[in-house]
């Protein structure tokens, strides 16, 4: 017991050191900063560089390491996230995301893609309590991070910085207008962030002995998941949630297993935002400011698109393409179209509802297991399978989430990164192995599984999901949502069950993404857990951005553009992830709203 | 007309690009000219970018040194040997396009891949409606060719063969009671673990605790503090390289001293000091005496003085070009003559194995043979029980 509360503390710290960076950056900015993942991984490998290759000391080396990852912090900020976070919080955001999958490319290109036996610097086996060894390094970083909450507390208490700061944080207009420096603020503000990133990494490294190119997004999510617990905002809070989170984590693996350990940290949050909305130190935020939420109503009208347009697009897509095009460009094709599909859905959440769901792949892998285990067991056909793997996502996803919908403000979205992440975990629990061979659509006694046959199925669910969502958004139900993502307070105020909305506004999008799960499980024949990923939720949500987030024709230029783009890519091989990214950035920049939407 | 102009040139330029990129593909590739110098060509579906690139780097390295040797004694009659890389970064949704691209290109006659049985799995399909014979030769889930079809063969030691081996093993040494730590991969860690315990259930071996963790997670302290609390005597681990460094490194700090199985032959663990001692079977070995064995690692280390130490991963695409070579000459540099090659090969020279001939029922090895090995100075040496 007392091993694992050990085990607990120093995982713990890591946590912790991630958090108040993350913490940090959100308090001034409003920005959810997915690069200082990268500087997780970041900080280790160019720990081990300095080190193994160039034979640095390791202090000359974790000096450097801070140096160069303040540095880099603050040509992020200046460059990319800060211009955006000024129009649009959540571009910033993407924007973040975007550059850490360049840093992480960048770093993988520099210093080879290989897991690196980290140098033993400082000893993590010199002293015992109980059987359990731990060692200066873990003495170290405890150290480290008391001195940091004690210095940054007073920092921010008494230096004018730091109340700068804090004055930032609790409300950004009203410091601009007592004269604040605020971008400034914002500056340092990201590179200390970075900094504490890249310090993080070097410790995370020493207490596992390896430095992992690849570790920033897992780690990252769960330092986030201990930011919000302690309060976004609340550097304290942050070292608090930290803590807590590697304490409760470490006990919850002990008792039910490593592949639990998702469910943990969902669960944590979820009780956390429902108990206490703001987590531990944070305050409750409220209904107009939320950052993380689609309520991109008034910044852009979109585009109005002619008739003719619908008619030589629909030509193009169901003539054109399947006669003219090849194998190859008909599988991409299904992709694109797969996508599309998904981040149509969507639109309903958070273009309409105005929450930004960001574990959407959740629900499509819930969709797909539903219809392999309906075909591969049940010997059901794929049609009747199709529409019930949408239900079951719908009815699953929302039976979930329902805890998450009286969550107040930008959290309702963090939460359902929370619960597409619990999902795949729930998802390996029940089916632990993967799902071979599972049929392909069959009309009569003929299989449908030739690339333009998988194009034309997809192609025409892909229409009959434009239509529905169309009439929907027409409907009494779509204005009722629409309501509730222009403004909650009006609509609580006029008799909406805001709540209720929300929840069936996600219930549609779950039903979406279901249905296309269930199309990915007829093509590849074959799925595991790891088919679904968090990355491909962040792809869909950028997919549904970058159309408009409230445009479900936009989602389809979307997915073609980023689908499309990355097997146009595939020419440039190792530089294909980093131009992606940059291409990500740029359309971010220039047309925040969505390529659709006239900026305002 | 201003409004509808953007939108419309945006539609239109889809259109166009639609349109262009299904005329550069359609028109694509020239037909295999009947030259008696036109190359071969052999696809290559595995990760040269994200978390598995590292195999990929591994590979093309042992497939350029192999290829080389074989041009430069005249290729396959006369036609040199050319190798086609497309990056699935070992990802399921990517591999299936890569798959659809070899097969629509009538100059691939095999393609070898993916890294993971997970990429790999899903494409078959397509390699089988396009009678392109997929050379899975890195899957060790025996599912690969057992529930394929008879364009899927692979030369890797399945996690069936390889865990029975070592519960056999475990109880040669004399050990009673085990803890175990394995990946908690559908694709993998969990058929591999089902196979080591069903042999343990025969050999009376006792599991006193096994735990399934997360490859991703790098923190494993709590699960093993788990695994050892029943006292085993040993403890295995079913997984990869890097998580064994961890698993390995954290099973010491918490004071555990009983020998660990498991480990890989790659730098990462190798070069972990927790790590030396482990112990391992093993099909290549690169400190073993065979001349053949030497020639290879000679020749490697002489192509890439700056690359790692060579591991089974090189071994075993080495040998995979110099098996699809042998099958190339047997049967033919056409997809069919290479099928039918595949079936009728018997003992091709192997670096790993000795030789090389296929169970024609199950596609794989007929009888790999596994060495103990032990982790000595940061390099695996053969382990004589003592």
């Amino acid at each position: 017991m007392f091993d694992t509360l050990i085990a607990g503390l120093l995982q713990g710290n890591v946590y912790a050191l991630g958090a108040v960076g993350i913490s940090l950056v959100f308090g001034v900015m409003n920005v959810v900063n997915f690069a200082q993942f990268s500087f997780f991984s970041l900080g280790a490998m160019l720990a081990w560089f300095f080190v193994v290759r160039q034979h640095l000391p390791f202090w000359v080396a974790l000096a450097l390491v801070i140096v160069i990852c303040a540095a880099l912090g603050l040509i992020i900020n200046v460059s990319v996230v800060r211009p955006l976070a000024k129009y649009l919080p959540l571009a910033a955001m993407l924007s973040t995301y975007a550059v850490s999958q360049i840093l992480d490319n960048v770093s993988q290109t520099a210093f080879g893609a290989q897991y690196r036996e980290f140098p033993q610097v400082l000893s993590t086996t010199n002293f015992h309590v109980g059987s359990m060894l731990f060692g200066t390094s873990d003495v170290v970083m405890l150290g480290i991070t008391l001195v940091l909450m004690v210095v940054m507390s007073l920092f921010l208490k008494l230096s004018k910085i730091g109340q700068a700061i804090r004055a930032t944080t609790q409300d950004q207009e009203a410091a601009l207008q007592v004269g604040i420096p605020v971008g400034a603020v914002q500056h340092v503000a990201f590179v200390i962030a970075s900094a504490l990133g890249g310090l993080a990494g070097i410790f995370f490294a020493l207490y596992d002995g390896i430095a992992d190119p690849t570790s920033g997004l897992t780690t990252g999510l769960i330092a986030f998941v201990a930011a919000t617990v302690g309060g976004l905002g609340s550097l304290v809070g942050a070292v608090i949630g930290g803590f807590i989170l590697g304490i409760l984590e470490a006990f919850g693996i002990y008792w039910f297993g490593d592949a639990s350990n998702q469910i943990i940290v969902f669960v944590i949050l979820l009780i956390v935002l429902i108990v206490r909305p703001g987590g531990l130190l944070g305050k409750v935020p409220l209904f107009s400011s939320e950052p993380l939420t689609g309520t991109f109503l008034g910044k852009g009208r979109p585009f109005r698109i002619p008739r003719w347009v619908w008619l030589a697009a629909f030509a193009v897509g169901a003539v054109v393409i399947p006669f003219a095009g090849s194998d190859d460009l008909l599988t991409t094709g299904t992709q694109v179209l797969i996508y599309a599909i998904i981040a149509a859905g969507l639109t309903i959440t958070a273009g309409q509802a105005g929450v930004m769901a960001l574990g959407q792949a959740g629900p499509v892998a819930i969709g797909a297991y539903t219809s392999a285990l309906l075909t591969l067991h049940l010997n059901l056909s794929f049609w009747a399978a199709l529409p019930i793997a949408g239900i079951a996502a719908a009815v699953i996803a929302s039976v979930l989430a329902s805890p998450i919908w009286g969550v107040k403000g930008h959290y309702i979205a963090i939460a359902t990164l929370g619960l597409g992440v619990a999902i795949f975990a729930v998802i390996q629990l029940i089916v632990p192995l993967a799902l071979y061979d599972i049929p392909v659509p069959e009309w009569g006694s003929t299989e449908l599984a030739s690339p333009l046959d998988y194009y034309l199925i997809d192609f025409v669910v892909l229409v009959v999901t434009l239509l529905v969502i169309w009439r929907i958004r027409g409907s009494h139900l779509g204005k009722a949502i629409a309501s509730v993502g222009s403004d909650e307070v009006a609509a609580l105020a006029s008799g909406v069950r805001t709540r209720g909305y929300k929840a069936l506004a996600f219930a549609v999008s779950a039903f979406f993404a279901g249905i296309g799960g269930s199309l990915l499980a007829a093509q590849y024949t074959y799925i595991d857990t790891t088919v679904f990923t968090t990355v491909m939720s962040v792809l869909v949500v950028t997919i549904v951005i970058m159309g408009g987030v409230g445009l479900p024709y936009g989602a389809v230029v979307g997915a073609i553009v980023l689908i499309g783009a990355l097997q146009l890519l595939r020419v440039t091989d190792d530089l294909r992830i980093i131009v992606y990214g940059l291409v990500l950035i740029l359309v971010v920049r220039f047309r925040p709203g969505g390529i659709l939407v006239r900026n305002s | 007309m201003k409004s509808f102009a953007r939108p419309a040139s945006a539609a239109a330029v889809t259109a166009v690009a639609a349109l262009t990129l299904a005329a550069c593909s359609s028109s694509g590739s020239p037909t295999s000219s009947s030259s008696s110098n036109s190359p071969v060509y052999f696809g290559v579906s595995a990760a040269e970018t994200g978390q598995y690139a590292q195999y990929g780097q591994q590979f093309q390295e042992a497939f350029t040194l192999a290829a080389d040797q074989v041009n430069a004694k005249g290729g396959i009659d006369g036609h040199p040997v050319d190798l086609v890389y497309e990056d699935s970064q070992s990802d399921p949704t990517q591999s299936v396009q890569v798959a659809q691209q070899f097969v629509g290109n009538p100059k691939i006659i095999l393609v070898f891949g993916d890294y993971s049985s997970a990429a790999s799995i899903p494409a078959s399909p397509i390699y089988t409606r396009g009678k392109l014979v997929q050379y899975g030769f890195n899957n060790s889930n025996p599912a690969f060719t057992l529930d394929g079809s008879e364009y899927q063969w692979s030369t890797s030691v399945t996690t069936a063969a390889t865990y029975s081996w070592e519960a056999d093993y475990l109880v040669k040494q004399g050990i009673k009671s085990v803890g175990v730590t394995y990946l908690n991969t559908s694709d993998w860690g969990i058929p591999a673990f089902a196979a080591f315990k069903a042999e343990a259930a025969k050999d009376g071996l006792t599991i006193t605790d096994a735990e399934a963790v997360d490859p991703t997670s790098d923190d494993y302290k709590p699960s093993l503090l788990k695994a050892v609390a029943g006292h085993p005597q040993a403890f295995v681990h079913i997984g990869y390289g890097p998580d064994a460094a961890e698993i390995v490194t954290q099973l010491r700090s918490i004071g555990y001293n009983g020998t660990f199985y498991g480990g890989q032959d790659v730098q990462v663990f190798d070069d972990t000091p927790d790590a030396q001692g482990s112990i391992d079977g093993a099909t290549f070995l690169a400190s073993s005496p065979k001349p053949a064995v030497q020639a290879f690692v000679k020749a490697f280390e002489a192509k890439y003085p700056k690359a790692g130490p060579v591991t089974s991963f090189e071994a075993g695409a080495y040998d995979a070009l110099n098996v699809a070579i042998a099958a190339a000459e047997k049967g033919g540099i056409t997809r069919a003559g290479i099928l039918k090659g595949f079936q009728e090969i018997k003992d091709v020279p192997s670096v790993v194995y000795g030789t090389i001939s296929f169970n024609p029922q199950t596609r794989q090895v007929q009888t790999p043979t596994l060495t103990p090995t032990i982790l000595k100075s940061d390099a695996w040496v053969i382990y004589n029980g003592a």
